[in-house]
């Protein structure tokens, strides 16, 4: 909120310089920054949502500049001269919704309509009002000057003899032509200000183009009221339009200021148009209970200061404070009774109070303790640190970690399969087409960060821990991408196979948990092309491949792409890292290798698997050191090379006992149709 | 110090230097951007035109000498690890670069977030962790902010289309990590001291310094005595440690319904000799559990208090690694990720 420093220096007479001033009401009040200096500086004060009912007026701010100040600031009074004509003879009030709780109004006849002297201008430029007319400005002056929304109606443009205003919900699909030139189409929530005829004003939000003043205007009509915030608040949202009236309607401003801010309106329009004012205000109270007729009293026990703030304050400090900030109190032997100031809605417990103490007493300027409490060590969170230490781990295998959006656009959803578009979360509201939907997948974010990053390097490794999302759930997955713009042999698939199995490993996380099994029936079949699936017992838990060429050509991408995403709580569950010391072999081991021919479709976890099925006890590792298809084998081959190592835990093998090992190896290779070489 | 007796300073400690590291030392000092020559140079803007021509002519002519004086240094010194690499014998050529080591790196807000957890660890916080999709309740209402309370304002929402026309509670992406206070209090009873970081989103057009999603890090410590003063010195010393003692730190008045009174937090860097960046920047809204949280989760009536904090994470990153677009954390690219 814009405010003139002259003003309320004018106002409070203070010598404090606009940037000291900034700087105090930033520390004990709201942050503000000089916004200009010069002959009329200007400062800039972000009101909190809860002291926008009640400091949005340079009165009000200049009473709380003083509190700050230690300076007791009062409302100037109103000096009106009324003449013999009565108000009530010219005029009826007929509130019809709840919606409005207080609305006053006067009559002033015979104004002269002009432009406003120099000052008040001046003003209004500076808090951000562009001037117009003196009845216009005055009204917004008093606004800025009090906080109270104001408005001038033409009295000879309402309809009908009798003249009688009627605030009401609107009709279904009425309509008005507001100030701004503009026809709005209301329904029964919004609440207007109408004569017997139409609709005259948007309550609390904009008057309307009908009864508006103009160079003719001779008798005028003055409002105040006060309506029901959330109302206005739901007008202002459905039709889009926001005004200094409305923002200060939505925090419901304090009652007391609608007749004080009408009988000041009224002071300053004869002051600068002239005219007379008629004798009484018209006023109707509807909502008797916002008034807050019963006396709110907070106890506050004398210990309850220090035990909540944490620093001792003497009782003359709190009783200075707070009469300060306007609060009345009776003190008792035990606690003090305190009550906020009438225009404060936003006090209500004893937290609030202190708070207001501690404000004045500047948060800053405290002592700070350290609390006594117990040492304790914290909990440790043992997924979030599984989740940094695989953060680490693929740091090691020279992966670099991305943090990608959560969202994917209306086009990327459409590119994927129908049965992953089903289970996709649709944003009601999104910023734009991009940030229609939640991802499902990491697959989609990584085909744009290869496109993106080929532009600066040939190769890329880049992996990510974040979350996924379904209509049934959002999980924590570790994803990664390997990418190189040369063509290779399935390189990067083993690659990335080796970086998982060597990942899970260091987890303590054995071959018998999981498999790596054919993508087929899975929903990934859909987007890759190739590659494993990864499950833990029956449960699809990840998937590692190449993504579909549809994919890479949609995304741009050429080359050779493997990526992977794996769901992290299945995985976690499997953690074991109780490792146990494994006793050093006491006898020598005898490696032997062999080399074989097979038909390619026989899987390498076949071949294992004779192995460890012909020597059960003294085989006790395998080791596939080459893989070979090609040149100088029979079409459909392949040939496979091992070193095979021999121990046993009872004595040192001889080479008969290995002989003898190899023999019942070769026998089994051959069942499965194994040729040695 | 005037020019004369700037150069003069220089001349005498440039004999002293040594070897390479001594002398980049002395280029920051004396060349460097934070140089009283540069800060000489900076404040020339304030002086008149004439005056300003008379200083410039003066100052550009010292800097033209010290820079002889540093190139001819450099070069003298580079001469002399040469040759005395050349003078060796042996067949080892040291000079040749090592094997190139391809180890990964880790995100900037990765590195920030644990140098945060850290800090809160050894004050004795457990890390806790809460959904991304949230609903209406926890998101707000349970932390006095009703829909028709002006205050969500503050909160500009990314709402999940609903899946029927009729479900109840609206879900949302949550706007902050706030809503753990409830989820946490209601299953767990106090003395307790946690934080929850978390990413969160916002309903916001994208530019360099406003971002749809970004991290925070929720704080919570509830006891019997938790009071606003403990809640400053906990903060000043674990911003102290994140930053390194570099920074000044200050609580000003600030509103939030869910706590009372409420607290913003702001920083500002200490950069020895430059008082031109005194700006100071938020980093964390907080303030003093609002009871009616309390009531809410069933606690016994005025037995806790303490107090609660949201930090921005990416605003840390940033001012630590002096990242002037907010972008840059979710657009990965390789150049940027390599810097960490």
């Amino acid at each position: 909120m814009k405010v003139s420093y002259n003003w309320l220096k004018n106002l409070l007479k203070f010598n404090t310089t606009p940037k000291k001033l900034a700087d105090i009401l930033t520390m004990n009040f709201a942050e503000t920054i000089v916004k200009s200096t010069g002959k009329r500086p200007i400062l800039d004060v972000e009101l909190g949502s809860n002291q926008v009912a009640w400091a949005s007026g340079h009165l009000s701010l200049a009473r709380e500049i003083g509190a700050c100040l230690g300076k007791k600031f009062d409302f100037p009074q109103p000096i009106i001269k009324e003449t013999k004509a009565l108000t009530k003879n010219l005029l009826s009030l007929d509130i019809q919704t709840s919606n409005c709780r207080y609305y006053s109004a006067r009559i002033l006849q015979g104004i002269k309509i002009k432009e406003s002297p120099q000052w008040l201008k001046e003003r209004l430029i500076d808090c951000g009002i562009r001037p117009i007319n003196n009845l216009v400005d005055a009204a917004n002056y008093v606004m800025l000057e009090t906080g109270q929304p104001l408005h001038v109606f033409d009295f000879d443009k309402i309809n009908s003899e009798q003249k009688t205003i009627i605030v009401r919900q609107a009709k279904e699909k009425e309509k008005i032509n507001a100030l701004d030139g503009q026809d709005y189409i209301l329904n029964k929530e919004m609440m207007v200000i109408a004569d017997k005829k139409q609709p005259i004003a948007l309550a609390g939000i904009k008057g309307g183009q009908g009864t508006a003043v103009n160079k003719q205007t001779k008798n005028i009509i003055l409002e105040s009221a006060n309506f029901a915030g959330n109302n206005i608040r739901l007008t202002s949202k459905k039709l889009g339009l926001t005004t200094d009236a409305s923002w200060r309607f939505e925090h419901n401003i304090p009652f007391e200021l609608t007749a004080y801010a009408l009988d000041r309106l009224a002071e300053l329009i004869q002051k600068i148009a002239g005219g007379d004012i008629l004798k009484g205000k018209l006023e109707k109270i509807k909502d008797v209970s916002g008034w807050k007729e019963e006396k709110v009293e907070i106890p506050i026990k004398w210990e309850n200061w220090e035990k909540f703030l944490g620093w001792p304050i003497k009782k003359k400090q709190i009783i200075k404070n707070l009469s300060l900030l306007g609060f009345s109190f009776k003190e008792r032997k035990e606690y003090l009774l305190v009550t906020p100031p009438k225009f404060r809605n936003d006090l209500k417990i004893k937290e609030d109070v202190m708070g207001e103490v501690a404000r004045l007493e500047g948060i800053d300027e405290i002592v700070s303790f350290l609390p006594k409490e117990q040492l304790k060590l914290p909990v440790k969170n043992e997924f979030w640190i599984f989740r940094e230490k695989i953060k680490d781990w693929l740091q090691g295998y020279g992966l670099e970690e991305i943090y990608n959006y959560s969202f994917l656009s209306e086009k990327d959803k459409e590119f994927l399969p129908a049965q992953w578009q089903e289970k996709m979360i649709e944003i009601e509201n999104p910023t734009s087409a991009l940030t229609k939907y939640l991802r499902p997948t990491f697959l989609v974010n990584f085909l744009k960060n290869v496109n993106y990053n080929f532009r600066f390097t040939d190769e890329i490794r880049f992996f990510e821990i974040g979350k996924i999302y379904s209509l049934k759930e959002e999980s924590f997955v570790f994803g990664g991408v390997l990418a190189q713009k040369a063509q290779s042999s399935n390189q990067l698939f083993f690659q990335a196979k080796g970086i998982i199995e060597d990942l899970f490993h260091s987890f303590g996380i054995d071959r018998h948990d999981y498999i790596f099994k054919s993508l087929d029936k899975t929903r990934y079949s859909d987007l890759l092309k190739q590659g494993a699936a990864i499950y833990k017992g029956k449960d699809l838990i990840g998937v590692l491949g190449q993504p579909q060429d549809s994919f890479k050509k949609h995304y741009d991408c050429e080359g050779e792409i493997i990526y992977w995403e794996i769901e992290l709580s299945p995985l976690f569950n499997l953690v074991n890292e109780e490792r146990e010391f494994q006793p050093l072999p006491k006898y020598p081991a005898v490696i032997r290798d062999i080399s074989l021919i097979i038909p390619q479709n026989i899987l390498i976890d076949e071949v294992l698997r004779v192995f460890q099925k012909a020597s059960p006890s003294f085989l006790e590792e395998v080791d596939l050191f080459d893989v070979y298809v090609g040149k100088n084998l029979p079409q459909g081959n392949k040939s496979l090379s091992f070193h095979l190592v021999f121990r046993s835990s009872d004595h040192t093998l001889e080479n008969k006992e290995v002989d003898k090992e190899i023999e019942k190896i070769y026998k089994a290779l051959k069942s499965i149709k194994a040729k040695i070489r | 110090m005037n020019l004369e007796q700037l150069e003069q300073k220089a001349k005498e400690s440039i004999a002293l230097v040594q070897d390479i590291q001594g002398l980049e030392k002395w280029r920051i000092q004396y060349l460097g951007r934070k140089s009283a020559l540069s800060l000489f140079f900076n404040s020339l803007s304030k002086l008149s035109l004439q005056e300003r021509k008379k200083q410039g002519e003066k100052a550009n002519k010292i800097r033209k000498i010290l820079t002889n004086l540093y190139t001819n240094k450099k070069n003298g010194l580079e001469k002399d690890v040469f040759e005395s690499n050349k003078g060796s014998s042996s067949l080892l050529d040291i000079t040749q670069p090592g094997d190139k080591k391809t180890k990964g790196h880790l995100h900037p807000l990765t590195l920030i977030t644990r140098d945060i957890v850290a800090s809160f660890e050894k004050m004795g916080f457990s890390i806790i962790e809460g959904p991304e999709i949230e609903t209406e309740y926890y998101n707000f209402d349970a932390l006095n902010i009703p829909a028709d309370h002006p205050a969500r304002e503050m909160w500009d929402t990314l709402w999940i289309k609903p899946k029927t026309k009729n479900q109840k509670s609206k879900m949302l992406l949550r706007t902050h990590t706030s809503p753990m206070q409830v989820r946490y209090m209601e299953k767990n009873q106090p003395p307790f001291r946690i934080i929850v970081p978390g990413r969160c989103f916002r309903y916001e057009a994208t530019d360099a310094s406003h971002e749809i999603q970004f991290y925070q890090i929720e704080g919570l410590m509830v006891g019997e005595d938790i009071n606003l003063s403990n809640f400053k010195a906990i903060i000043s010393e674990i911003i102290k440690d994140i930053f390194k003692h570099k920074v000044s730190v200050r609580f000003r008045p600030s509103f939030f319904p869910f706590v009372s009174p409420g607290v913003e937090v702001d920083i500002k860097q200490e950069i020895k000799g430059d008082q031109s960046n005194d700006k100071w920047l938020e980093i964390m809204g907080a303030g003093m559990v609002h009871p009616d949280l309390f009531k809410r989760v069933g606690y016994e009536n005025n037995r806790w208090q303490g107090f609660a904090f949201g930090l921005g994470i990416e605003r840390v990153a940033m001012i630590k690694y002096k990242i002037n677009d907010i972008r840059l954390f979710f657009n990965p690219d390789i150049r940027f990720l390599e810097q960490f």
